[in-house]
This record gives structure tokens, sequence and C-alpha cells, in this order.
């Protein structure tokens, strides 16, 4: 026997309510239609994890080395596109522009969803932003959780959808890294997000084999390349 | 109580519940009459409750209504006081902490430490068990006080 979840009409009573990430407030599910429908109007789908590892490996399989790039350019249009969906329902829940509100709770709420939806719980370190980088770390990734330890970072859409949204939110064009995985036997995956120049300098050190502390203190010591 | 009681509908598949099973539901009834009675009695002194918590919170810290800014948050704070004891009466009432946790307290830690009002809510929380332990009877503190206290654990700069 399994109970279906009614459709939840929290949003209408309560339009303005910021607590709404719980599974029933913020997933409406439409038993006639089939669909789900998030808080923000956003139509969700529920995967398997053999899903994320059919779409990573399938798409190994098709373009070879280029699937890791292939992912981070996925998550670049989907942060992009999601950094103006973000702004409207933002400014519509809070009657408030992005750009007047503190960057830090700014950052949560834009996370939260992704919480509701499996991606993860986060934590931002903005701590270095003055010197033009900062990290961010995903607890339970659903791509690194799925593919368990394979030895290597395997976050790309992560560090596509952060590099994405960031670029969008402060019009600067920012890259981002995944510069230690769950799936390297970590405990949690960290990315390091920035202009270019460090974002190549971190996968240099990271090819010479630097562990994600080596290249915390080295971009700290204001370390380049040259 | 509805958390659990979803729990063992979804555990319980072509078979009857245990005793055990069916201990919180007994506990429940028998706690039920209390535990209305505790809801409603917050719901009459919410604004004394509210007007002495506030009153506590500055004798323990004077500067806790002061915003980064020098700019007065006591409207603020009063509006987060009186939603989180909302939920909290609503919780003792149905004796669901897991709910108050999935939809208040897990996403409400996350903005108050992007705030940096972790402080603010370990007063608070701190301030209002001193203050209902004064209003309500023993067993009625019993029921509300042990969640104020993991709502400022949860809240607080400790979490």
């Amino acid at each position: 026997m399994s109970i279906a979840p009614a459709i939840d009409d929290t949003k209408h009573k309560h339009p303005k309510k910021h607590n709404h990430y719980d599974f029933r407030s913020f997933f409406q599910f439409d038993l006639d239609k089939g669909t789900i429908i998030d808080w923000n109007g956003s139509q969700n789908i529920l995967t398997t994890e053999d899903f994320i590892v059919g779409l990573v490996e399938g798409l190994q399989e098709e373009v070879g080395d280029a699937s890791a790039a292939t992912m981070y350019t996925i998550g670049c249009e989907w942060g992009q596109k999601d950094a103006f969906f973000f702004e409207k329902w933002f400014e519509k829940e809070f009657d408030q522009n992005i750009r007047q509100t503190n960057l830090l709770f700014l950052l949560e709420t834009w996370w939260w969803p992704f919480t509701a939806q499996g991606w993860g719980r986060w934590e931002v370190d903005m701590g270095d932003r003055k010197q033009g980088f900062m990290f961010i770390n995903i607890f339970d990734s659903a791509v690194a959780r799925t593919l368990g330890d394979v030895g290597k970072p395997v976050c790309y859409l992560y560090a596509g959808l952060f590099a994405g949204f960031f670029t969008e939110l402060v019009r600067k064009q920012l890259s981002c890294i995944e510069i230690q995985c769950y799936s390297m036997g970590e405990t949690y995956c960290k990315f390091l997000l920035g202009g270019q120049d460090r974002i190549d300098a971190a996968a240099f050190w990271m090819n010479e084999g630097a562990t994600a502390r080596d290249i915390e203190k080295r971009l700290r010591a204001g370390e380049v390349l040259r | 109580m509805l958390s659990q009681l979803e729990r063992l509908s979804r555990e319980l598949d072509g078979r009857y519940a245990s005793d055990a099973e069916l201990a919180f539901v007994i506990d429940y009834v028998r706690s039920f009459n209390l535990r209305v009675q505790t809801y409603q009695k917050l719901q009459e002194l919410e604004s004394t409750i509210v007007q002495q918590a506030c009153v506590k919170m500055r004798a323990i810290d004077p500067g806790v209504f002061v915003g980064k800014n020098q700019e007065d948050l006591t409207r603020k704070c009063v509006r987060d006081l009186v939603y989180g004891l909302r939920a909290t009466a609503l919780a003792v009432l149905l004796n669901d902490p897991d709910a108050l946790q999935e939809e208040l307290l897990l996403w409400l830690q996350t903005i108050m430490r992007s705030l940096g009002k972790s402080h603010v809510c370990d007063i608070m929380y701190s301030a209002l068990q001193d203050v209902i332990k004064q209003h309500l009877t023993p067993p009625q503190a019993n029921l509300v006080c042990p969640l104020l206290e993991s709502n400022r654990r949860i809240l607080g700069p400790t979490a």
C-alpha cells in the first residue's frame, strides 16, 4: 500500500510564506496530470540513481573526455538561466530587489530549492571574496553520491551551475572547478569559484597532485601561474 | 504525531500494528487534554509572553535588537519570536517536533546564520523558556520548554 501525497495548496493560502521547503509544501503533486510542480512553478521529475549513472556514462561513451566539459557547459547554461528565474521569484516573494539584499541571505535563498530537490546541502565560504575567489562546499552531491568512489572529481554539472549563476549575479565572467570530491573518497565536495586565471592555476596544481588544502593555501598566498 | 502516523501507515502493509507500534498513539491520547490546554494558554498569553521575553532578551544583551548599522530590529525580532512561538505551540498540540524541524527550523537555521543572527536566537529561545516557566504549570511547561530548548540548540551559534 502506498499513500500518495495530496495536492498541497499551502502556496495559495500562504503565498508569502518563506519556510516552504519541506517536501509537502515545496512540491505539488498533480495525480491527474502526472506532474510535480514546485513552489516556484518549475516542473520537476523524479529520477533514479540509474538515470544519473546512465547520463554520466552515456555521455562519456558518446564524447569521451569531452563529457566533463559538456556537463560543465550544461551546468553553466542552467545556472545563467536560473539566475534570471531566481531574480523573478525572489523579488515576487520578498518584494525586494536582489541587489538590495544581504548577499549571504540571497545565496541561501537561491540554494534552498536545490536542497529541497535533492542536490545536497551547501556551505558558502566568502572569506576570500575580496581577493576575487570563494569556496562552496556541497554535502551529499547527487552525482558524487550516486557514482561513489571513482578516484576523480565528477560534479562538473555543479561546477558549471555555480559558474553560470554567479557570473550572472555579479555580472562578471567567473569560472568554477571542483577541487575536492566525495567521489575521490572525501567526505564532501569543494568548489573554487573565481576568474579564469585562478581556475586554470587550480586545475594545473590539481594535475600535479595538489589537494584542496594545498590549493587554498597557494591561492591565499597570492600564487598565480606564470 | 502526524509524522509518526504517516511513518506507521507506510510501515504497515497488510498487517495490524503491534502494541509497541501503537504506544505513541496511546501516549498522545493520554496527553491530549494537557496539550490542548497548553496550546490555548500560549495563545491567550502570547502578547504577555512576547513582551516579557523581549524585556528579558534586552536584559541579557542590551544590543540584541540593534542591527549592524544601528537600526532598530525590535519589530523584526518580535515577528520572528511570535512566528517561532506559534510554530512551537502547534508542535506541542500535535506532538510533532519532526515537522517543526523539517518545516521551519532547518530552513531558519541557514537563514539566521547567513544574517549573523544565531546569537539572537540563542538569547530568544532561552528567554522564552524562562518566561514560559513563570506562566505555565510545570506539566504544561514540560511540554513546551524541551521544544524551545531544541529550537535554541538548532538555531543558536553552537549548532
